[in-house]
């Protein structure tokens, strides 16, 4: 039986530690893992619970991030709480499991610590490894800070294994910005944590040897569609579900998380969409523009990063105030535009008011984003809204040196 | 075929790849397939005969199609050896209480293995046109070969 | 561990099959023998991971399973690892008290072809060997990529014409010898390792045993004829393995803990590997005059392993 770990009312942790007991209460019975900057701290976290008689789980670390998402598919088939974490390069070497373990329907949960991927090779944070799993058929939730890094890890497990839900899920977090800054996190009690996450629940368990199953058929083209579009539908259904732990989470803590998060958005003229720690940073920008130069800035976050929230995208830009919208894209979009302004720009294409939309690409390789830049980006928002069309190229970059970057124009309004 | 032990069970109803191709509900979750229906905790201790096979068992389907030549088994010279049984690749032989009974036809693909490992003289196993009739084959029979000398 | 009795055939054929019949294997592959026999020489539970490769694609093809035990395919390259991890997951429900069945005797068994043992796999199933997981990989060596219309792995013997590695005016075939896998994971420290052939029935179901009775991680490379890419008659495939193991081209051995060498198979006759080449499509332009020297070559490498396991044997180290 696992001890109990101590815990004040308010700790100061990091992002990586908040995350690693939230793996603790959630009593993960596997963790397949191998270390990589910056989300290592996070299983070895779990190792010294293992080691240190807190968690009855099996620490394995293993040779690679692709046999660790392997051991984490292998794992789970088996019928208990599987969890792991990794970043950039891992996370790159480890997507080919990630597609298996949504196909198979295995509700793993994976940390991820955000970091840029190379070449050049970089550890800092940005977005690129978590777009690189957009497409893995994967839930993936974004925490902004270390408080939440620790919420939506608990908030996953009841996501991922709710039975009709049955999906793996990602918890974003920053690297170092959120990772290894220390903030006062105020966790819940251990028998609390564990009581909302709950018991697992096996489905299709290989240990059950009374009911021997096949895991990882091969389908060809006479089955393979039905079951991809089944797999989409399931994450598409997933958001009652997410509404549903995220409302009995605040209900238990006080602490209300949506699948898209806004700041100062009643009355917006102009607004920031960003992902990750950014928010903060846009968030403090936009209040001290309202207070100090009277423009009316808003901030949207999508806190579910997959399944988009196209709904609630749709719902918060659907205002008659909102003029412009900056789609800030912590990623190399490699050719395109960032996916974040992709996406946004769909959401917002049905609106009535359809905002003008413009797209940054910032912070690449952990290139700061200050509050300042977020002011003159901002105000590059309101001079589009006073114009009436778009003053700049739609594509531009944030942060960079060298000549001004800027892709695709357009005089419509 | 007159085994006996396999009359009566689900088995062989469905040509591979020939079974409705039904839509959405069929598809289960996870592309999981479970082999049995019911408690199959005590598989390893049952017979073919005693398991209650889910219809995703590739036992419940043929592959009789694959064969142009097909074994045929003369019970009057087999000394139940068992060489035709360990080295089937198709579990098609059928082999009760030390005894062989004869070729699952379900599941044989006419590989000719068994034939190849048989050690009687004349062989108890040989093979034929798929078309062939079993008694005739039977009545085809060769006699005992007079061993070769090296 | 309920093992079946292996003394005679008679007994052991009342071992009730859990490798079903239409699966999609290839007439005459010795792949479904190997798996046959492994399954046949324990009553235990089974847990088993198997790489892409043959066997996964013939045995578990929508809406059809040929396993009537616990199964699963991730990957090419991580069966070792989807077995040693479902093997963890065992433990830590164990201690948790949360398995279904928690007095029910279960094995772990992990198969790959070469291409998965040999080549793409190789650091997982390294990985899960130094681990020390309690399971058993089993290698279905076919010499080739057969799935795929047989490519050359490193497992392919010197002198081999392969789709990649084509016989020709310029080339006699692969020009590399094959990896020795048993060496590396006796290398591991592995507690058992062997090389076993499905025609020496016997002493494969032991060695399987053996490998399921031992706690630890333990390797088993099995030769397993092709009759596809081998090039010859599905019908002969026990035959064409006779060649192999009386050749030497696989001598049959065991490594216990890493070092204690044990030659499970002498063959009475040992006949030249000309026999055994002969027989096989793969090998038929070795025996024009210029690729002569191939053949002499690969007899004289045979030669020279069988002088080092039967030294290894003696010497116990």
């Amino acid at each position: 039986m696992a001890k109990e770990f101590e815990l004040n009312e308010v700790e100061v942790w990091d992002g990586n530690y908040a995350a690693s007991q939230a793996l603790r209460q959630a009593q993960v019975d596997v963790v397949a893992a191998y270390p990589i900057t910056p989300s290592t701290p996070i299983v070895e976290g779990y190792g010294s619970y293992v080691a240190n008689g807190y968690i009855d789980g099996e620490f394995v670390m293993v040779e690679s991030e692709h046999g660790a998402m392997s051991g984490c598919v292998g794992a789970s088939a088996a019928g208990g709480r599987v969890a792991t974490a990794t970043s950039s390069q891992g996370f790159a070497l480890m997507t080919e499991v990630l597609y298996q373990a949504s196909g198979m329907r295995l509700p793993i949960v994976l940390t991820v610590v955000n970091r840029a991927l190379a070449s050049p090779l970089n550890v800092r944070g940005d977005h690129s490894d978590m777009y690189l799993g957009r497409d893995s058929g994967w839930i993936q939730l974004d925490a902004f800070n270390p408080q939440e890094a620790y919420d939506l890890t608990l908030c996953a497990f009841r996501i991922g294994e709710h039975l009709d839900v049955r999906l793996p899920v990602m918890v974003h977090q920053d690297g170092f910005t959120t990772s290894h800054k220390a903030q006062n996190v105020t966790p819940l009690k251990d028998d609390v944590a564990y009581k909302f996450v709950g018991d697992y629940v096996p489905v299709n368990d290989m240990l059950d040897f009374s009911r021997p199953v096949t895991h990882g058929a091969q389908t060809e083209e006479d089955w393979h569609f039905e079951h991809k579009a089944r797999q989409h539908k399931a994450l598409m259904d997933s958001r009652t579900v997410i509404d549903e732990v995220l409302s009995e989470f605040k209900s238990l803590t006080g602490r209300e998380y949506n699948r898209v998060e806004s700041y100062y958005m009643e009355d917006a003229e102009v607004a920031i969409v960003a992902l990750g720690s950014s928010v903060e940073t846009a968030a403090l920008a936009a209040k001290q523009l309202r207070e100090e130069e009277g423009i009316k800035a808003g901030v949207v976050a999508p806190r579910c990063f997959r399944p988009f929230p196209y709904d609630l995208i749709r719902e918060t830009l659907d205002r008659p105030t909102l003029k412009a919208v900056c789609c800030m894209d912590k990623s190399a979009p490699g050719g395109a535009m960032g996916a974040l302004f992709n996406e946004v720009s769909a959401a917002a294409y049905t609106t009535a008011s359809r905002p003008m939309i413009t797209n940054y690409i910032y912070g690449l390789g952990g290139r700061d984003f200050a509050v300042e830049e977020a002011k003159r980006i901002f105000k590059e928002q309101k001079a589009h809204a006073d114009a009436g069309h778009i003053t700049t190229p739609i594509q531009q970059f944030s942060g960079v040196r060298g000549p001004r970057l800027g892709f695709f124009e357009t005089r419509r309004g | 075929m007159s085994t006996g032990v396999l009359g009566t069970e689900k088995r062989g109803i469905r040509e591979l790849g020939a079974e409705e191709k039904v839509g959405w509900d069929e598809v289960t979750r996870g592309v999981v397939l479970n082999s049995f229906e019911g408690d199959a905790s005590n598989v390893a201790h049952q017979k073919a005969e005693e398991r209650q096979y889910a219809d995703f068992n590739s036992y419940t389907a043929t592959v009789a199609s694959w064969r142009i030549i097909k074994p045929v088994y003369n019970r009057d010279i087999c000394i139940d050896c068992q060489n035709c049984w360990v080295w089937c690749p198709d579990t098609s032989i059928i082999s009760r209480d030390k005894q062989m009974l004869g070729i699952d036809y379900d599941h044989c693909k006419g590989c000719g293995v068994c034939v190849e490992v048989c050690p009687t003289n004349p062989k108890s196993l040989l093979m034929f046109s798929e078309a062939k009739e079993q008694e005739e084959a039977l009545a085809e029979w060769p006699e005992k070969k007079k061993k070769e000398k090296k | 561990m309920a093992i079946t009795s292996v003394k005679n055939l008679k007994e052991f054929s009342t071992a009730n099959d859990r490798f079903e019949g239409s699966h999609l294997l290839c007439p005459g592959c010795a792949h479904s023998m190997i798996v046959r026999e492994l399954m046949n020489a324990t009553d235990d539970n089974l847990v088993v991971a198997s790489s892409t490769g043959c066997l996964e694609v013939c045995t578990a093809v929508y809406p059809y399973t040929s396993w009537d035990t616990s199964w699963i395919h991730i990957g090419f390259e991580n069966s070792a690892t989807a077995a040693s991890c479902a093997e963890a997951m065992y433990k830590a429900r164990k201690k948790k008290g949360t398995l279904p069945n928690p007095d029910a005797p279960v094995k772990f068994v992990a198969f790959g072809g070469d291409g998965a043992t040999y080549d793409i796999g190789f650091q997982w199933l390294s990985g899960a060997m130094e681990r020390g997981h309690d399971f058993t990989y089993i290698c279905l060596d076919n010499e080739n990529y057969a799935n795929t219309g047989g490519q050359r792995s490193s497992s392919t013997p010197i002198g081999a014409s392969t789709s990649t590695a084509q016989a020709g005016t310029h080339s006699y075939g692969k020009t590399q010898k094959k990896k020795d896998i048993v060496a590396i994971m006796a290398a591991h420290g592995a507690p058992y390792v062997a090389q076993l052939a499905p025609n020496k029935w016997k002493s494969m179901a032991k060695g399987f045993q053996k490998a399921l009775e031992t706690e630890g991680p333990c390797f088993i490379n099995t030769v397993s004829a092709c009759t596809t890419e081998w090039k010859f008659d599905p019908k002969d495939t026990i035959s064409i393995t006779d060649l192999a193991t009386d050749s030497l081209m696989f001598p049959i051995y065991e490594i216990i803990n890493g070092t204690e060498l044990n030659i499970l198979y002498r063959p009475k006759n040992i006949i030249p590997v000309e026999d055994y080449l002969g027989a096989q499509g793969r090998y038929r332009h070795l025996f024009k005059p210029e690729n002569r020297h191939v053949i002499e070559r690969i007899q004289k490498d045979i030669d020279e392993k069988w002088e080092y396991l039967q030294r290894r044997e003696e010497a116990r180290v």
